[in-house]
């Protein structure tokens, strides 16, 4: 055990090649206040791939996350140095219009928030701010993303009804389409699946795996079975540091840093 | 006798003595209150049925207050009270509902933002009759002149307190995460707060609102200092204005009989109002909601 802690690295971080990365982390360190909850993270996510973000509670995944959209940006307290690059512009900066990026950048929460309004409004919702269309169009997309999040057989006949009388599954569903709808190049998603029950886990787990085919996903989840089926990268984190990011089965089948595979054989976590 | 019998017979005895003292306490409470409804209502309904005793009397809806000794109703004392209830909402929901809504939204943890909720608070739980002479002083005595614009005022100034107060309550319970759900499709703050948060917590304001409409419709004493009386029937609220509360002080404490009916059917008025307002306010409140 000691023997081996010394010959292996603290960090292990895989270059991606330049041509696939679709955003670029830089330098990047996050503050609470005065807290600081990340330390010095670089790492890059690919192009139509899926990434996971796995680590015990407080590692700042979901923090990494809410950098990606400025999402921190409503908080007067929190703030971010270094940069985000998203096809090489900085997003951190302080010329970015925050509203029209977070239209490119969609987010998947925790517990489902469906809007208190129609289905065929939750989906509309998004898109109606940043889109004149007619009818028919809005229509068709709004088709378009629920069949997409594989909500759309479930929910085709009661459009009209509220989003709230959907069941959590559902409800999660209804929220990826929403995002979808408004076509972002990058979907969050912070532990999507964590209030939904086995059957609706797995469809949801469905839904994401079509969608990278389009998508740049970035995945946060406690669910290392989840992160290992979905995604083809994996970035392990710890103490608000990257420790460790590769390709997903070589992370779990064979990690380079001590602390990976402490976490990943459940020695601690 | 066990230690343990012991024990438990004096957990007994003590629950009893506990549970006697909380029947007790709500008994008197309900006691007063049958009390306060039961006079109202053997007393007010006398009002509303003809002098003889035989069937429904309408003339308080349709005639004026009368000279003493003469027919009358209430019809001017409930048209300025009305006037002036929803004139008071008008401008008490404008800027209680903006002024909630920027408690919660935009001043949560803000110094200034502490000190204004504070103020509220105190407005909140300030003496009317204060209201009353504070707006006789800037409008009644410098325009020299009573007015039901300056009723309204008073009134609003009672609902408004209880409207930010209110909306600032709804709107800190919706959760974290319907906001940012929100601002994550590229929605601005603004339109978040339009289309989602006040839609999520509509129901609970409108309480809100409905509760203040209670609270106001009763209120006599800035009435006193402001809108006055008027015996006639009019609707110019640039003059003294008739309300129930003030008829209902002037009539309940006067000599003749025809006039103490009349205050008594007002006041049972009143309380049926506030009644059906609280229970509408109940229901929407109650409305179920699935999350």
């Amino acid at each position: 055990m000691n023997a081996q802690t010394d010959t292996q690295p603290e960090t292990a971080v895989l270059d991606l090649p330049p041509e696939t990365v679709k955003l670029a982390i830089r330098d990047l360190n996050f503050f609470y206040g005065a807290k600081q909850s990340l330390f010095d993270v670089n790492v890059s996510f690919a192009a139509n791939a899926v990434t996971a973000l796995i680590g015990p509670s407080g590692c700042g995944k979901s923090t990494l996350l809410r950098t990606l959209n400025r999402m921190y940006s409503l908080y007067p307290g929190q703030r971010a140095t270094g940069e985000v690059l998203l096809d090489g512009e900085d997003i951190l900066g302080p010329r970015v219009n925050v509203a029209a990026l977070r239209a490119r950048i969609g987010m998947v929460f925790q517990k489902p928030t469906p809007f208190p309004m129609s289905i065929f409004d939750n989906v509309a919702y998004g898109v109606r701010l940043y889109e004149k269309m007619s009818k028919p169009d809005l229509a068709n997309r709004v088709e378009e993303s629920l069949r997409r999040a594989a909500l759309w057989d479930e929910v085709k006949d009661k459009l009209k009804e509220s989003g709230l009388g959907l069941s959590g599954g559902q409800q999660q569903r209804l929220c990826v389409a929403r995002g979808i709808a408004v076509k972002p190049e990058i979907l969050l998603l912070d532990e999507p699946a964590s209030a939904l029950d086995p059957i609706s886990t797995a469809r949801l787990e469905e839904t994401i795996a079509a969608l990278k085919s389009e998508y740049t996903v970035v995945i946060v989840t406690h669910n290392m079975g989840q992160a290992a089926r979905l995604s083809d990268h994996t970035g392990f984190m710890y103490l608000g540091k990257l420790v460790e990011f590769g390709e997903t089965e070589q992370l779990f089948t064979n990690p380079v840093t001590t602390r990976a595979r402490d976490y990943i054989t459940g020695r601690f976590g | 006798m066990s230690a343990f019998a012991k024990q438990r017979l004096s957990r007994r005895i003590g629950e009893g003595v506990f549970l006697t003292f909380c029947w007790l306490a709500t008994g008197v409470a309900l006691l007063a209150l049958t009390a306060i409804m039961w006079s109202l209502i053997s007393q007010g309904v006398g009002g509303f049925l003809k002098p003889d005793g035989g069937g429904l009397d309408l003339a308080i809806f349709t005639k004026s207050t009368p000279a003493p000794g003469s027919e009358g109703g209430l019809l001017n004392a409930i048209l300025g009270s009305l006037m002036m209830c929803a004139l008071a909402m008008l401008g008490a929901v404008v800027v209680g509902v903006l002024a909630g809504t920027w408690l919660s939204e935009f001043a949560r943890d803000s110094r200034y933002g502490k000190v204004v909720r504070f103020l509220n608070d105190v407005l909140l739980s300030a003496p009317s009759i204060l209201v009353g002479l504070f707006v006789y002083e800037i409008l009644v005595a410098p325009l020299k002149g009573f007015s039901g614009l300056a009723g309204s005022v008073a009134l609003g100034l009672i609902a408004a307190p209880v409207i930010t107060r209110t909306t600032e309550d709804v709107l800190r319970l919706q959760p974290t995460a319907l906001r940012e759900a929100s601002v994550a499709l590229g929605a601005p703050v603004w339109r978040t707060i339009l289309a989602v948060i006040w839609k999520s917590a509509q129901g609970g304001m409108l309480t809100g609102a409905l509760l203040a409409f209670a609270r106001i419709s009763g209120e006599t004493a800035p009435l006193l200092f402001t809108a006055l009386n008027n015996q006639f029937l009019s609707l110019d609220m640039t003059k003294p204005t008739a309300n129930l509360p003030v008829v209902i002080f002037n009539y309940a404490l006067s000599a003749y009989d025809d006039w103490r009916r009349l205050a008594w059917a007002g006041a049972l008025l009143i309380a049926a109002t506030v009644l059906t307002v609280t229970i509408v306010a109940r229901l929407i409140a109650r409305e179920p909601r699935r999350s």
